[in-house]
């Protein structure tokens, strides 16, 4: 351990995936009739650092590349280009017993419980199996581990013997957290993993995750597209728009004080109980595409504000103050005060 | 005075299993006019995708619709042959699923599902059928539907996936639809976009939605009347200002109270203590009980719904009808 590098440090990550061919596909672009599958730009020059005890929240539009990003950082799938550190080490450079050490210490959590837990296993084994796999406890000590995992996370010890399917779906996903936490890990990265539970249900993992994390000096990446859960448990937000990180700040600056407009129209749409009759509004014409995103700032064929600058130059991430950074080339690039007239989604122009 | 869009009176839907009768569905009662939007909230195994299937005659054995009236426009649908239930499936209600993949074929390319869909219900050319499939991609927000309608389901996020078959149910144009938590997934910018779609068919053409989620603050925007659902049974039901101003029932006022928005950052969430009880263990009496700070002897009979004018709720000791703080 270095001490003063962060726990997690992402640098200018990219990561395409390809669209898989069939055969008569391959056949027709090799004779010139088919034109070579789209690449899907997920990840696009990312830069992100996360210190160790942080809570960190993730959020962006569905297909932004969260899920990507995550599974990035878990070294659970390689890089296009640029790197991932953990402690100050290129993680896609560790071997051997380094490598396995990393991938134990960093453990994601899934949105449904279900189906990442095998229905024909017992809790016991489903929890009990990485530790034992990996030595981490004798043999013989691997039920009475289970039993105090599943205590520290709220479920019987009692139920060591049951069968995911006679679990409701919030002990489900205590099984799945219980499951991480037996390998012993310091960085949890939580996808989406509350957004199947009921609302009472979801207070108590979020409650859960929460004391876990002071227990056990955790360090989280909580992946949602939940702001409200996001602003309750994150120490700081990091928001992602079409593949690039657009703003990142401490969770009130970001409540209070956004300076992205997207961030703006995200903090507009959070729904809200004390709020009736809402007129939701809708993006006129197409959302741009990780396909074939647009030039310059990827967010400019919805944004209100676009200039023609934003149409061919990609605004770098700046800092408007310390710890809170923007990618916007308004205000000499850190965006605009919350406090100008609001931004909604149906000030978001067409394009065509 | 012409029949509501939706009546359904005293449903019960049980299966039959080897360890007992799971009352699924134990006596709900819904009524929807054309353009209105109701919210069917409640914890899951609740009942109310078992609601949803029911009314569409989905409900697969070991389960059965064994008691009650289910009426579209005055048509008795319990009576209904599978043929006509097929056909109003097909044109006339549409159900967009939890899961996705419910409606997508994971071996066929996005868009020859929805050509398929589009040439089911006119007869058009395949390139304009293919236009119409395009054009509805873009209604729910896929970037570049030009290129993405080839692709299949797995190669789409979860969001994207749910978005397609969003899609796929607005291209038949129903006059009533069930969503079954179908904008759980989505960020709020795209569900935003997707409820602007659906607001706007219940106003102008006057569809009817029934909106199954749990998340209180999209029904509080969206509908205009919400059903609480707990263990089979509706225990709250009423306008969205009624119920979610002045909840009756102690189980509404504890999801009220668990949200995020509604706790100060640094203190625990308010939570409902337990679980929702499991379908062969529910306690005698009111089913919330175990959990319900307010339970007394009184509650180990089962409450009957107090109701006056399409507002009800079933409790011994309901709360005081006064603003929440
Ligand atoms: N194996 C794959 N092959 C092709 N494209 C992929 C693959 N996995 C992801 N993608 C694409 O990469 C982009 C980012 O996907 P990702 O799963 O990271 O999104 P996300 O932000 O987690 O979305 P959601 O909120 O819907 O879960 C999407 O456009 C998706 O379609
Ligand atoms: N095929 C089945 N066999 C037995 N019980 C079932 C079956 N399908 C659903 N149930 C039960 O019916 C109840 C209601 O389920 P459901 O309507 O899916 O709940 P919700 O949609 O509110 O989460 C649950 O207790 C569930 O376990
Ligand atoms: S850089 Fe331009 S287009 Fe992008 S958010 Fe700022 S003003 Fe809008
Ligand atoms: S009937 Fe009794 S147990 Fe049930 S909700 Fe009311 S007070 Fe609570
Ligand atoms: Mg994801
Ligand atoms: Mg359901």
């Amino acid at each position: 351990m270095t001490g003063t590098a962060p726990m997690i440090e992402v640098a200018g990550v990219t990561k395409h995936f390809r669209r898989k061919t069939d055969l008569a596909e391959r056949l027709a672009m090799r004779v010139g009739l088919a034109e070579e599958p789209p690449t899907v730009h997920a990840l696009d020059d990312v830069s992100l650092q996360i210190a160790e005890g942080e809570v960190v929240g993730l959020v962006g539009e569905s297909g932004c590349g969260k899920s990507t990003l995550g599974r990035v950082v878990a070294g659970m799938l390689p890089v296009t280009s640029g790197q991932v550190a953990r402690d100050g080490k290129d993680i896609a450079k560790l071997k051997g017993a380094e490598a396995r050490a990393m991938r134990l210490a960093t453990q994601i959590i899934f949105q449904d419980p279900m189906s990442s837990l095998n229905p024909r296993k017992k809790v016991v084994d489903i929890i009990g199996e990485a530790p034992r796999l990996h030595g981490l406890v004798k043999r013989s000590e691997v039920r009475a581990e289970v039993e105090r995992l599943m205590g520290l996370v709220g479920l019987d010890p009692a139920m060591a013997n049951r069968y995911p399917h006679q679990f409701s779906g919030g002990q489900r996903q205590r099984i799945g957290i219980a499951r991480a936490l037996a390998v012993n890990p310091d960085f949890l990265i939580c996808d989406e993993s509350i957004a199947a539970l009921d609302v009472s249900i979801q207070a108590q993992v979020i409650n859960l995750l929460v004391r876990l994390r002071e227990e056990l000096s955790l360090t989280l990446l909580f992946i949602s597209h939940d702001l409200s859960v996001v602003r309750y448990i994150s120490d700081r937000v990091v928001i992602m728009y079409l593949g690039r990180v657009v703003e990142t700040a401490p969770t009130d600056r970001i409540f209070d004080a956004a300076r992205h407009p997207y961030t703006q129209a995200l903090l507009e749409e959070i729904p809200r109980i004390d709020r009736r009759g809402h007129r939701f509004s809708s993006v006129k014409g197409e959302i741009p595409s990780p396909v074939n995103p647009p030039q310059g700032c990827h967010f400019h064929p919805r944004c209100p504000f676009a200039m023609d600058r934003c149409r061919t130059e990609r605004p770098a991430l700046t800092q408007a103050s310390p710890g809170h950074s923007v990618a916007c080339h308004l205000d000499g690039g850190t965006g605009r005060p919350l406090s100008e007239a609001g931004v909604t989604t149906g000030d978001i122009p067409a394009i065509d | 005075m012409s029949d509501p869009l939706l009546e359904v009176r005293g449903l019960r839907t049980w299966f039959e299993t080897p360890k007992g009768t799971v009352k699924a569905v134990d006596g709900v009662d819904l009524t929807l006019e054309r353009g209105e939007i109701l919210g069917l909230v409640g914890e899951s195994g609740s009942g109310k995708s078992i609601t949803g299937f029911s009314l569409l005659g989905l409900v697969d054995p070991p389960g059965r619709v064994v008691e009650g009236d289910i009426r579209f426009l005055g048509e008795d649908l319990r009576s209904a042959s599978p043929r006509r239930l097929r056909d109003l499936r097909g044109n006339r209600i549409a159900m967009i699923f939890q899961d996705p993949m419910m409606t997508l074929n994971p071996v066929l390319r996005i868009g020859t599902q929805m050509i398929e869909t589009v040439r089911a219900h006119a007869k058009v050319s395949k390139a304009e059928a293919r236009a119409k499939a395009r054009d509805a991609l873009c209604q729910v927000g896929i970037p570049h539907p030009d290129e993405r309608i080839d692709a299949y389901p797995h190669e789409f996020s979860g969001g994207m996936r749910q978005r397609v078959a969003i899609a796929i149910a607005l291209l038949h144009k129903p006059d009533l639809i069930i969503a079954d938590e179908p904008t759980t997934a989505l960020d709020v910018t795209i569900q935003s976009q997707i409820l602007s779609e659906v607001q706007t068919l219940t106003r102008e053409m006057g569809m009817g939605l029934i909106w199954i989620s749990h998340d209180l603050g999209v029904v509080g925007q969206l509908a205009n009347k919400v059903a609480v659902m707990y263990a089979g049974r509706i225990v709250e039901r009423g306008t969205v200002d009624e119920v979610l101003d002045t909840p009756r029932h102690p189980y509404t006022r504890g999801l009220i109270d668990s949200l995020p928005m509604e706790n100060d950052r640094g203190q625990p969430l308010r939570q409902i203590p337990g679980n929702a009880p499991p379908p062969l263990g529910r306690p005698e009496g009111c089913p919330f009980r175990p959990r319900c700070a307010r339970a007394t002897e009184a509650c180990l009979s089962e409450p009957a719904e107090t109701e006056a004018q399409g507002r009800g709720w079933r409790c011994f000791h309901p709360l005081e009808e006064e603003a929440m703080a």
